[in-house]
């Protein structure tokens, strides 16, 4: 194959090529026809390039032709076995074939001097601690130098190259490296600034839920709140409305993360005690009394006031209660929220109270519905969002209503505290080893006269 | 028909039939594909008739109730219909919690549904 590539190359440059496949083939033709210069590979089948080589040089018809060995050189006792062979060139493998030309070339312009033979001397050499006799003429040594350094200049110069091509390729990969370094600290600096933003939002959210120490004449409160991610669209509180009524409500926005918590904060807005212009709970009398929404009412505004052109998909579910406290009663509406559950002081099972209605932001134009519920002295109350509930456990099993009234049920002997920290617990426990999907949120009452 | 990955499309007569492919409707990424689809598949029908089958819906998030909200009323608005069907009690409970299964037309099966529609 790299004998007729090298054949078409040679009859291109003007030569008459003829090639046989090994070196005893290639003598028995030479000999039939001598040639002007003999190219032969080192690596051959029946005789080796140094065989040929040596039998071309020691026939007196031929000795005078050029040889010229295509090597690879990985040794140099290959220059050694080549001078002693007689070869009078090496060509280093892989070559351009404009070199193998341009040696070809040289060695055609300056015909052997036959009569060399007579002068050649045997040579001592010494190369990695072996001795070798080598017999060969001064014409032959001298050109078997020359191409052997040129073999080299040609290396060098191809190791130049390469070298430069190494090089810009360097430059290339530095440059690339200084421009993702400088991307990398940019993802730093961006991923920095939202962790700040979003704790930023959590400190926010944090302002919705009550406060640390919440303290109201005749009432037990117990509460607890744990987002799955670090914003929520839960929320929970509980506070005085006026003189005698206690306003509380769990709020649960659809989804997670960043929208959620943006609704979740500006739904907040609207549930505040403090008489305001966006107050729904509280408004001010023109007598300076203040006066306290119903939560049917709040319900229905909240919904008109969430009401967009086009629904974007968001909406919440809400349990709003307003618990009379001097009496026991409590009113309630829900925008499609979990019942609440009572646990009687007198040891009944626990009971489910809800309301109808639709979650809030969902349904235009919708009115909702107020239910009351009487508590006996010591009653307590349970609000919660569908995290609870709704918590799946590794088989994807909800924990349930039922587990869910047991749960709070079972805690009735101990402090509210106690049994609110309890349903958390069970939760979570349910829901091992993955824990909560949903956030959780738990708001316990007990009204004591 | 069937393009889309998230919902195989069918017609029959002029009710747009969609089933939904996945086990579980949780993650955003999935719902905004499915509101895409939905959209692409509606685009600019007027007064579609469409039934929405749930057969293969084991969990789905309450923000997919969000999503039906919308297309219930997108198609409403439009004089159109939006029927379900096929919903398993698991998931049925999610509309029963929220008080949606009062909003929306749920039916227990697909020929039982496609029969309300004239």
């Amino acid at each position: 194959m790299q004998a007729r590539i090298l054949q078409k190359r040679l009859a291109d440059a003007g030569h008459t090529v003829r090639w046989a496949e090994n070196g005893a083939l290639a003598l028995e033709m030479a000999r039939e026809r001598r040639p002007d210069i003999i190219i032969s590979d080192i690596e051959m089948p029946v005789a080796t390039g140094y065989d040929f080589c040596k039998a071309v040089k020691t026939d007196s018809a031929l000795r005078t032709v050029p040889f010229i060995l295509l090597s690879t050189l990985s040794d140099p006792i290959d220059i050694i076995r080549g001078l002693d062979a007689g070869a009078d060139n090496y060509v280093t493998k892989p070559y351009e074939p404009d070199y193998l030309l341009a040696r070809m070339q040289a060695l055609l312009a300056t015909p052997l001097d036959g009569s060399d033979d007579a002068t050649a001397a045997t040579l001592e050499v010494s190369l990695a601690g072996q001795k070798f006799k080598v017999k060969a003429g001064r014409q032959q040594v001298l050109n078997l130098l020359v191409s052997t350094f040129e073999n080299a200049v040609s290396k060098n110069q191809e190791l130049v190259v390469a070298n430069q091509e190494l090089s810009v390729a360097r430059d290339s990969l530095q440059k690339t490296n200084e421009e993702l370094v400088t991307l990398n600290s940019e993802i730093s600096r961006i991923n920095a600034q939202m962790i700040r933003d979003l704790e930023a939002a959590a400190k926010v959210q944090r302002s919705l839920l009550p406060a640390a120490d919440v303290n109201l004449p005749a009432l037990d409160v117990a509460w607890r709140y744990v987002p799955c991610q670090s914003l929520a669209g839960d929320f929970l509180n509980i506070f005085p409305l006026d003189e005698e009524r206690v306003g509380l409500f769990v709020v649960d926005v659809s989804g997670h993360g960043v929208p959620s918590s943006l609704m979740a904060v500006t739904v907040g807005r609207f549930l505040t005690p403090k008489v305001s212009d966006s107050s729904l709970l509280v408004r001010q009398a023109p007598d300076g009394r203040v006066v306290v929404a119903s939560p049917a009412d709040v319900a229905t505004q909240l919904n008109r006031l969430f009401q967009a052109d086009e629904f974007s998909g968001l909406y919440f579910t809400m349990l709003y209660g307003v618990l009379h406290v001097p009496s026991g009663r409590l009113d309630y509406a829900s925008g499609g929220h979990p019942a609440l559950v009572r646990i009687p002081a007198g040891g009944g099972p626990p009971e489910f109270h809800g309301a109808e209605g639709f979650p809030i932001a969902f349904v235009p134009e919708v009115e909702y519905e107020q239910r009351s519920l009487q508590l006996q002295p010591g009653d307590r109350i349970y609000l919660y969002s569908d995290g609870v509930p709704e918590a799946m456990d590794k088989d994807q099993e909800p924990y349930g209503d039922d587990k869910m009234a047991a749960c709070i049920a079972g805690g009735r002997a101990g402090p509210l505290d106690q049994s609110v920290a309890g349903l958390l617990e069970a939760v979570e426990e349910w829901c091992r080893p993955a824990g909560p999907l949903d956030d959780v949120t738990i708001l316990g009452v007990e009204w004591k006269p | 028909m069937d393009q889309f990955r998230r919902i195989q499309t069918g017609k029959k007569g002029d009710i747009f039939m969609v089933l939904f492919k996945d086990k579980k409707i949780l993650d955003d990424t999935m719902l905004d594909e499915i509101r895409t689809e939905m959209a692409q598949l509606l685009g600019k029908a007027s007064g579609p008739d469409v039934l929405l089958d749930f057969s293969n819906v084991e969990f789905m998030s309450s923000a997919m109730l969000g999503l039906l909200g919308q297309l219930h009323r997108k198609i409403s608005a439009g004089q159109g219909r939006l029927k379900m069907c096929s919903i398993r009690p698991e998931i049925f409970q999610v509309f029963k919690l929220t008080n949606l299964d009062k909003l929306f037309s749920i039916h227990k099966d697909a020929p039982t549904a496609l029969a309300t529609f004239t």
